[in-house]
């Protein structure tokens, strides 16, 4: 997507290349009578030549460095309308000029001794005064100072003069606002949005140092807008050699990054390629000092060619690594590498002037466009990877959340299970010494009592005793489980005591399970019931039945003894357990209704919550 | 019975446990013994016919004698007299190799008719000593993985049938009315159960051993 609208911005720029200027009443003059020299004025004595405009010294003067004057004849168009001025645009003059009207000084585009304004990029607009106007053969005298090629790195920058054009200032200055557009502005535009992308893309790669690839674009964008300050900067305090040299080494710096981008962002690294990048950095200074400025060009040139070699070779490198690994950019990337590589290889046929200068700086506005494409590509990955690194880190934080639960759930049942294991050693230790000491005791008492009553006590209370360990210690059991023990000891002491018993359980599996202490309580019930069975009912038969229901159970023990008389009921118990029997029912949220009368035998309902 | 070794702690209730059991067999000799170390050196010097064991003693527990005494004198009668009903103290007893067991605090006659009881051969099974027995047989492990040198036991399916009704709360002569079997014939299936539940105890015990590396295998 991102692509797409880099590329329609960059065909809507080719839509809006500039047009030649109108031709007439625009006057354009291509030749002049030239005359080398540093004099103030036009040396009218010395021998004029008369060169074609353009003239570009490399071709024309190619060792001459310093001050060349251009004299022109300008008649004033008849036609010209009263109130139009009358201008001249000079599209290009480098590196500056003064400009003459009958030998009145008109106009000047700044310093024009070492150094040079530096004013190669920048058109020129120069109104003609009225008042020096004449009607007929003007004396328009052009000053230009410039450099020879072999003085400076690139030929955009050696001395020349393009051909003058004359007319109405309307109509010239389209022309030149044009020019300044896309000489001056549009390189301007471009830098200050790469600089701000790089900075940014700087920011990051400092932020995440493991990720070099952002660092070297960050300072190779910088450094790219900081080489198109030329075009903001027309006076340096340097010599003209040194911003050359300063120019040269500034590329070499940019190149050696940008062969480092490329190399970190396929994954790989050199430290030789390292130390030879920074060699290099020093290296062309060096080489452009020793060789003196009259060769700046041609050794720049190697250089030139050199980085640009580095560059398309890193460049290449990257798109065989990002089409290995199935890179989803690859595509784009091929087309903007592309674009680079073609910018490079035409700037460099333009440099050594195999192709004709293209007519607006095409290196210098499509390059950093291409950068910024990049860098925004940069971005957006970057934008993805912390979209990727928010989404994880939530996933993360869920799953961390769960995992603390689940810690927490497992701790709480640590807890849970060691509270009880805890317990149950104590209630174990309990019950030993319950049965160690008291029960020893007891068992004495039972066993060497001279009276039966109190050895009967005794062991009444020694089963007490046992009973309430049980329930101390005891786990759930089932309710099946405890029923067959009821039976079982039921069954055995009422036929011991020759009293016919009838025990129904359900037939079907009970599954529900019985507290220890309900056991050992209702234990006490069941047992209590049959003593009094077999000591005061006189009863010769007993029907138990067992009732199993979702949540609680009963138990109906019937005998045909004699009942329990009115009195004894009255003062609740005399040896029966009657008050006890319902004590402990209702200790277990349940009931214990005895039905009695005298003479119709006792029937006890007991029913407990399961 | 001649030979009976009586081995409890109590000095008050050895005195009364001697003198029922000279009262059920009159012409026994009675060795007496306080401690798990002495009882463990008599049975090695006098050959009994009937060891009556308490279980909680100062130095030990009566577990040991009932092992020892069914690894030297596998015709003993081991019966553990005890205070503890629950089957927790019961079942490793019975699984060491005891006949049966006595609630000490039980009355004079009825500890006399059990006794007598156990000595004809007849001895008591409760419903959750009966469920212990059924769970651990259920619990073995399977006769493919045992060691060729572990015996394997299993009970038939008459003894399957007695535990289980015990489990459910029948008592030995109601399930011998059930099955129509005479009192002797479940009481022999009973006296089965316990000696299978000991060589199968054993032969676990054996086999927990060989896994632990306790010893080579032969």
């Amino acid at each position: 997507m991102m692509f797409r609208l880099i590329l329609a911005f960059a065909l809507s720029c080719f839509a809006a290349l500039p047009t030649p200027a109108a031709a007439a009443p625009v006057q354009v003059i291509t030749a002049a009578a030239s005359v080398s020299g540093d004099a103030d004025r036009f040396p009218q004595e010395a021998p004029a030549l008369t060169v074609a405009l353009p003239d570009d010294w490399a071709d024309t003067r190619p060792r001459h460095d310093g001050s060349v004057w251009y004299r022109v004849q300008v008649d004033r168009p008849a036609d010209l309308p009263a109130n139009e001025l009358l201008a001249l645009y000079i599209e290009r003059v480098c590196s500056n000029a003064e400009v003459f009207l009958n030998g009145h000084l008109i106009f000047s585009g700044g310093r024009m001794s070492e150094p040079y304004t530096r004013n190669c990029y920048t058109p020129q607009l120069v109104t003609l005064p009225v008042a020096l106007l004449k009607t007929e053969a003007n004396l328009l005298d052009v000053h230009v100072q410039g450099h020879a090629l072999g003085r400076v790195a690139a030929r955009q920058r050696a001395g020349g003069l393009s051909a003058l054009q004359i007319g109405p200032q309307s109509l010239l200055a389209g022309a030149y606002h044009r020019r300044m557009f896309w000489n001056v502005r549009a390189v301007q535009l471009d830098s200050v949005v790469l600089a701000v992308i790089g900075a940014l893309i700087a920011v990051l790669g400092w932020l995440h140092r493991r990720e070099a690839h952002y660092g070297y674009f960050g300072w190779l964008a910088l450094a790219l807008a900081f080489l198109s300050s030329r075009v903001w900067m027309h006076d340096l305090p340097f010599d003209d050699s040194v911003v050359e040299v300063l120019t040269c080494t500034g590329f070499a710096m940019a190149a050696g990054l940008g062969v480092q981008f490329f190399l970190s962002y396929a994954g790989l690294r050199s430290r030789e390629i390292e130390r030879a990048l920074l060699a290099q950095c020093v290296l062309v200074p060096i080489a452009l000092m020793l060789v003196g400025p009259g060769r700046i060009f041609a050794v720049g040139s190697l250089w030139y060619a050199l980085l640009a070699g580095e560059g398309l070779a890193a460049m290449a490198l990257f798109l065989h690594v990002a089409w290995r690994e199935r890179r989803s950019d690859f595509w784009p990337m091929v087309v903007i590498l592309s674009g680079i590589g073609s910018l490079v290889l035409i700037e460099m046929a333009v440099q050594h002037d195999i192709l004709s200068p293209p007519q607006w700086p095409l290196f210098h506005i499509a390059l950093p466009l291409m950068l910024i494409a990049i860098g925004l590509r940069l971005l957006q990955v970057y934008a993805r990877a912390v979209q990727a690194a928010e989404a994880s880190r939530s996933t993360m934080e869920t799953r961390v959340q769960e995992i603390t639960a689940e810690i927490e759930r497992n701790f709480a049942q640590l807890a849970e299970l060691r509270v009880e294991q805890v317990t149950e050693k104590e209630r174990k230790r309990i019950a030993g010494d319950l049965h160690d000491d008291l029960g020893a005791k007891l068992l004495t008492i039972v066993h060497t009592s001279e009276s039966e009553r109190i050895s009967t006590l005794a062991r009444e209370a020694l089963e007490e005793m046992r009973l309430s360990v049980r329930g101390l210690t005891g786990k759930p059991m089932k309710l099946a489980d405890a029923l067959a023990d009821w039976r079982a000891e039921t069954v055995s002491r009422l036929g011991q005591a020759n009293v016919d018993i009838d025990w129904r359980s359900p037939a079907e599996e009970v599954e529900q399970l019985l507290p220890a202490r309900s056991f050992v309580q209702t234990t006490r019930i069941l047992r209590e019931a049959v003593s009094n069975i077999i000591k005061h009912s006189g009863a010769s038969h007993c029907k138990v039945r067992c009732a199993v229901h979702e949540n609680q159970f009963g138990l109906n023990i019937q005998d045909n003894g004699k009942g329990i008389p009115m009195e004894l009921d009255g003062k609740l118990d005399r040896g029966h357990g009657m008050s006890s029997m319902k004590h402990r029912a209702k200790q277990m949220q349940g009931q214990c209704l005895v039905e009695s009368g005298p003479g119709y035998g006792t029937v006890i309902r007991l029913t407990l919550p399961l | 019975m001649n030979n009976i070794l009586l081995l409890e702690d109590l000095p008050e209730i050895r005195a009364w446990m001697k003198a029922l059991v000279q009262n059920v067999f009159p012409n026994s000799i009675i060795t007496e013994s306080a401690r798990v170390h002495d009882a463990l050196e008599q049975i090695t010097a006098v050959k009994f016919d009937l060891a009556l064991i308490d279980l909680g003693l100062p130095d030990g527990s009566g577990v040991d004698v009932v092992a020892a005494l069914r690894e030297s004198q596998p015709e003993a009668q081991s019966v553990v007299v005890t205070i503890h009903d629950d089957d927790d103290h019961l079942f490793p007893a019975l699984q060491a190799g005891a006949f049966g067991y006595l609630l000490k605090e039980q009355a004079r006659e009825l500890i006399a008719e059990q006794l007598n009881r156990m000595s004809q051969g007849e001895p008591p099974l409760s419903p959750s000593i009966a469920r212990r027995v059924i769970s651990h047989f259920a619990s073995q492990t399977r006769p493919q993985e045992r060691p060729q040198n572990i015996p394997h036991v299993a009970l038939t399916d008459r003894e399957n049938e007695v535990l289980l009704r015990v489990a459910k709360g029948f008592t030995l002569p109601e399930i011998g009315v059930q099955l129509n079997l005479s009192r002797h014939t479940i009481a022999d299936y009973v006296k089965q159960i316990y000696r299978k539940l000991n060589v199968s105890s054993r032969a676990e015990a054996a086999l927990e051993a060989q896994r632990l590396g306790l010893f080579r295998r032969a």
